[in-house]
């Protein structure tokens, strides 16, 4: 067989970054007398690879060393730690495997759901199964059906956290390097600004605790939406569907980015012109990658037994509310009934506004009036008013202008509109918005001052809104490592003001975005505030009639950066709107004369 | 395949016409995030001589200095000179803020959070005199020197050996080689030769495995601090003098009072226990390891060619983890043998330094020599010792590449050797990564950096087997760490990967020697 034209496209060589005048080049910076200093220690690092030694060198060992540094995390504790009777979400990560590869396909939704029971997409299942498959190889003992609950064997141990690092590098990390390449290439930037913004992105700290600290697999997630933007920028439209439905089918979090993706979708194929084909094809194959998703479990719910059962459960609430009287015997009841029970296991509309204190709008304005004394719908009803107001302008403009540069900016203001205002968000949620942000990083110029310092600063925010959540866990000396870490790397407060020092540029023909004095003043505060509100929250015990005031302290810290954050991203994406449009208007001007 | 240009990669300015600029990353900055992830691995695996360190912080904090050397609570007895144990003494001053109960003699085995952070705190703390002196060792470089000097700086200071002894398996290595580094650096400059004698004879009383060494300071102090450097035949007696009272004071003030006490002896036999085997539990790469695997291919043979066996030992050898082997057909090995060996080996190295006074490369040639042949043909040899060739070996590594092609395989066996001191399973990615990152940039850089040198290679042959050695590594560290238990179980043969291990390493540290042998004499 030949193969495929297309297959085979020889890599584009790219200008060495000393020649180039991508403007990414405030790495380097020139003191005016021929002497050339990296502009944060990160750049140091990679100071040697400037003048262009192989992907092939530089990749492994960034790959290694962020590595080292996940594995050293994952040495520490985890949520739910000796901590009975429910433990935390190792425990439920491990209790799913074992469910899995014990259970028919019918009873992973309804079995014993008191426990821990499964309540993500069926992708988590799969996987669940998969990797409870192969951890009994190792030792039956640490999935057997009920008896291994709470288990804390430190090889358990081991294992679990080998299984988190080795999804993240079949996942998260190809994704991420591949959509860094394309999209370095895409804004101009030179292969040695995209290493430093590389080593940047996954050493972001919020990812590395939550995932290898706290324990979780939201960087799979991640990845698959990473995997989904890469196909967007290499033009495979469909690949993108697939992989997004993947991210949804692995983490219903992942609704946080699907507005936009579906505005941008619907976008092309409505702007310049309509395509109904390309439309035809991206919802089939939709609709096509979801009903292979949930086809085996729908499978399982077919035969007799599982018919036995399913009958036996509590009919999910949304079957409750069909208008239409169904047929019990017929053969696509079970079916039905199975795919409601996911539905209902996977959005619990049924708890409260939101869940113990996240620095989102609800819960800081619980703080100053109480949110108890208004009915759950009503509730549900504004909250979702308010999300479905912060996303409007971001998804207009991704609809009207679907262009692939425009989506990492959509994605996080999306992603912290829903953050902020939507329905039952967990602190863990701020990775979402995190990590378009962070991804801007590679963009042009994402290494100047201006974003480096907000995208640092967001992320410096979302961990530090994090440690309480991270301190039960017992990862309080990994936070402040990885933080300080990440802080120092990038040259941010508390260990350095680099970001926020202007500096004198030799040639000022080019001057490169620098924080604005209002964000220099507005920063300074948040990070003082969070100094000092380590400093309290270590040596001032709480009044003794509020002792969860250090925590509200922080959500309010929190929920108040979060939304500059927001506007932040909304105002970067309307500018960038803005200057496209005036480009453009230009570029005509031009051809008309 | 690696596309590498071969640009200046560690070129100093983007544009030629500069002037030497700084060379990045600093040897701070690397400090900082090296003890950012040695901090995070506080909670990983600690071996016994945790708690031997924990022991004689309550030794050294709750007794007088008359009873370090006689207590024996603990089966970890006080065995490191004087300055060792006061240098416990200090942090014991320290750590009774942090944690009371690790001072009491009788606690044994404790290890509350705050007596590990504590003690690990430590480690990372002292270790900043290892930067010190490498800060030393760059500025004293010749200014064309620098860069490399700076790489060979940096090289120590992340070495996986350092990392793994020190910050898994819990020791004061860097420490240790900090002061080493300095009085090798001292040793630069006529004006501070004494100096760096009197270093070292600190570092002789902080821990006298460094005795190994000792013989390449006394004749280079002799040769060119105390003769005439033109004639043998001229004593200085000023800076004999000098040099005498220097060192007799810092031993008479470590060993004085134990002298004013008359536990002389004690002191000895607690130093120098002899009653150890030839090789250690894990045996480390040298000499006596080979001897012991032709030994074990020897009883397998041995019916065909017609060998006697001693059937005594032969029990004891299908262990393989015994501290005390003994021979089934090979003849025994005494200790007056690995003494005369690890002399005759050090003394030939000698008498090159000796015929060239003043020649800085060369004493730290001999020294790495000694410290080659003590590792080869010691007596009850700790794989740990292989420090003791590596770290004075980076100093010079990179004067060539022939030096670097010695250097290359001594690097990848002399580490890879250092795997089994960590057992678990937890550990097992950190060891295997970090070792295998180390070896990846800094040989890459390593070879990009040696200059060309000025007399052709005389073995083109150390280049192929180097390589061959290399290819060798990786299926030789999954088998033995994967793929033997998968086969074997985790009972049956456990000694097959270890003797693997070190037969493997023994050739390439072997290998290294020769090589190395063969450039010193020829330099």
């Amino acid at each position: 067989m030949a193969p495929h034209p297309s297959s085979y496209r020889p890599r584009k060589k790219r200008k060495s970054p000393l020649t180039s005048t991508g403007s990414n080049n405030a790495l380097i910076v020139d003191d005016g007398k021929g002497k050339y200093t990296p502009a944060f220690p990160l750049v140091s690092f990679l100071w040697a690879a400037r003048a262009g030694v192989s992907q092939w060198l530089i990749l492994p060992l960034i790959l290694m060393a962020v590595g080292l540094f996940r594995w050293a995390v994952s040495l520490w504790g985890y949520s739910g730690f000796q901590v009975p009777p429910m433990h935390g979400d190792f425990e439920a990560q491990r209790h799913w495997m074992e469910i899995t590869i014990h259970l028919p396909m019918s009873k992973w939704y309804t079995y014993d759901l008191q426990y821990w029971g499964l309540d993500y997409p069926p992708l988590t299942a799969y996987h669940s199964w998969l990797l409870g498959k192969i951890g009994t190889l190792f030792d039956p003992s640490w999935f057997a059906l009920d008896e291994s609950r709470g288990l804390e064997d430190p090889r358990l141990k081991v294992y679990m956290r080998a299984t988190v690092i080795v999804s993240e590098y079949l996942i998260f990390i190809p994704a991420v390097v591949n959509f860094l390449r394309r999209y370095t290439q895409m804004h101009g930037v030179p292969v040695w600004s995209a290493s430093v913004a590389l080593v940047a992105i996954l050493l972001q700290p919020s990812t590395i605790l939550i995932d290898h600290g706290h324990f979780q697999y939201n960087t799979v997630m991640l990845g698959f939406v990473a995997a989904s933007l890469d196909a967007i920028l290499a033009g495979r439209m469909l690949w993108a569907c697939i992989f997004f439905v993947g991210a949804l089918g692995f983490k219903q979090m992942a609704l946080y980015y699907a507005p936009v993706m579906f505005a941008f979708l619907l976008g092309i194929c409505v702007f310049p012109r309509i395509q109904l084909i390309r439309l035809l094809c991206i919802s089939l194959v939709t609709i096509v990658a979801f009903a292979v998703l949930i086809a085996p479990l729908m499978m399982g719910a077919v035969s007799a037994d599982a018919r036995d059962e399913l009958s036996s459960i509590p009919l999910p609430p949304l079957l409750e509310t069909l208008p239409i009287e169904l047929d019990k015997s017929s053969l696509l009841y079970t079916p039905l009934l199975q795919l409601t029970q996911v539905i209902h296991r996977i959005f619990p509309f049924a708890r409260g506004l939101f869940e113990d204190k996240v620095a989102n709008a609800w819960c800081a304005i619980h703080t100053f009036y109480k949110l108890h004394r208004f009915e759950a719908t009503l509730l549900q009803r504004v909250s979702l008013g308010a999300t479905l107001a912060s996303i409007l302008i971001p998804c207009a403009i991704i609809f009207r202008h679907p262009r692939a540069s425009f989506l990492l900016p959509a994605l996080s203001t999306v992603a912290w509109g829903f953050f902020l205002f939507s329905f039952q968000v967990h602190e863990k949620s701020v990775l979402l918005p995190l990590l378009p942000m962070t991804l801007m990083l590679s963009g042009d110029g994402g290494l100047s001052k201006e974003t480096r310092a907000w995208v640092g600063w967001a992320n410096m925010l979302g961990s530090w809104t994090m440690f309480p959540l991270l301190q039960r866990d017992g990862l309080r000396i990994p936070y402040f490592v990885m933080t300080l870490l990440w802080a120092y790397l990038l040259g941010l407060p508390p260990v350095s003001l680099e970001v926020y020092r202007g500096y004198r540029s030799s040639d000022d023909s080019s001057p490169l975005p620098e924080p604005h004095i209002i964000t220099k003043l507005l920063h300074l505060c948040f990070y003082l505030a969070m100094v000092g509100w380590h400093v309290v929250e270590a040596f001032v015990p709480p009044p003794a009639g509020k002792p969860d005031l250090w925590v509200v302290l922080n959500v309010l810290i929190g929920a108040g950066g979060f939304g500059l954050a927001y506007l932040w991203c909304l105002r970067k994406l309307i500018l960038q709107c803005w200057m496209i449009g005036r480009k453009l208007e230009k570029d005509t001007q031009k051809k008309n004369q | 395949m690696l596309h590498v240009h071969y640009l200046p990669a560690f070129d100093s300015a983007p544009c030629g016409t500069a002037p030497m600029a700084d060379i990045y990353p600093s040897l701070a900055q690397c400090a900082i995030v090296a003890t950012a992830f040695k901090v995070l691995l506080f909670p990983a695996y600690k071996s016994t001589d945790f708690e031997v360190h924990r022991n004689w912080l309550a030794i050294t904090h709750s007794l007088p200095v008359k009873e370090w050397y006689y207590e024996k609570t603990s089966e970890w007895t006080l065995d490191y000179p004087p300055f060792f144990a006061a240098f416990e003494w200090l942090l014991s001053q320290a750590a009774q803020y942090a944690d009371p109960a690790m001072l009491i003699v009788k606690n044994l085995n404790y290890d509350s959070w705050q007596t590990v952070y504590f003690q690990r705190a430590t480690v990372i703390l002292s270790e900043l005199f290892l930067v010190f002196a490498l800060n030393r060792f760059i500025k004293s470089a010749p200014q064309s020197n620098k860069q490399l000097a700076h790489i060979a700086s940096l090289s120590i200071l992340l070495s996986p050996g350092l990392l793994i002894i020190d910050h898994i398996h819990f020791q004061y290595n860097g420490f240790m080689y900090g002061v080493l580094i300095l009085s090798i650096v001292l040793a630069r400059k006529q004006s501070t030769l004494l100096y760096s004698g009197i270093i070292f004879a600190i570092l002789l009383c902080m821990k006298h495995i460094h005795l190994y060494l000792s013989l390449a300071y006394f004749v280079y102090l002799l040769r060119t601090y105390c003769l005439d450097p033109k004639s043998v035949f001229r004593p200085r007696f000023g800076n004999i003098f000098k040099l005498g009272l220097g060192v007799i004071s810092v031993f008479g003030v470590a060993f004085g009072p134990f002298i004013y006490w008359n536990q002389l002896f004690q002191l000895k036999d607690r130093l120098f226990p002899f009653s150890r085997g030839l090789c250690h539990a894990y045996w480390a790469p040298n000499i006596w390891a080979m001897y012991s695997f032709t030994d074990r291919v020897l009883i397998l043979l041995a019916p065909r060619l017609g060998l006697s066996i001693n059937q005594e030992a032969l029990t004891s050898v299908t262990r393989g983890l015994v501290g005390d082997t003994s021979f089934a057909v090979l003849p025994e090995v005494t200790k007056e043998y690995t003494f005369g060996l690890t002399f005759l080996f050090q003394v030939l190295p000698l008498i090159k330094l000796w015929r060239s006074p003043g020649d800085w490369d060369v004493f730290v040639g001999a020294i790495t020599l000694c410290g080659y042949a003590s590792f080869l043909f010691g007596w009850h040899v700790h794989e740990k010792a292989v420090l003791l060739i590596i770290i004075p070996f980076s100093l010079i590594a990179l004067r060539d590449r022939r030096y670097f092609s010695a250097f290359r395989s001594l690097a990848i066996a002399g580490h890879v050797s250092l795997f089994p001191l960590l057992f678990t399973a937890a550990e097992f990615p950190i060891k295997t990564v970090y070792t295998v990152f180390w070896l990846v940039l800094f040989l890459f850089v390593f070879e990009q950096v040696a200059p060309v040198p000025e007399r052709p290679r005389i073995f083109p042959v150390v280049d192929r087997f180097s390589l061959l050695y290399l290819a060798v590594a990786i299926p030789l560290i999954v088998y033995c760490s994967l793929l033997h238990q998968l086969i074997f179980g985790l009972e049956r043969y456990e000694f097959l990967p270890l003797m693997f291990m070190s037969s493997y390493s023994a050739l390439g540290v072997v290998g290294s020697w020769i090589g190395f042998m063969v450039v010193y004499f020829t330099a």
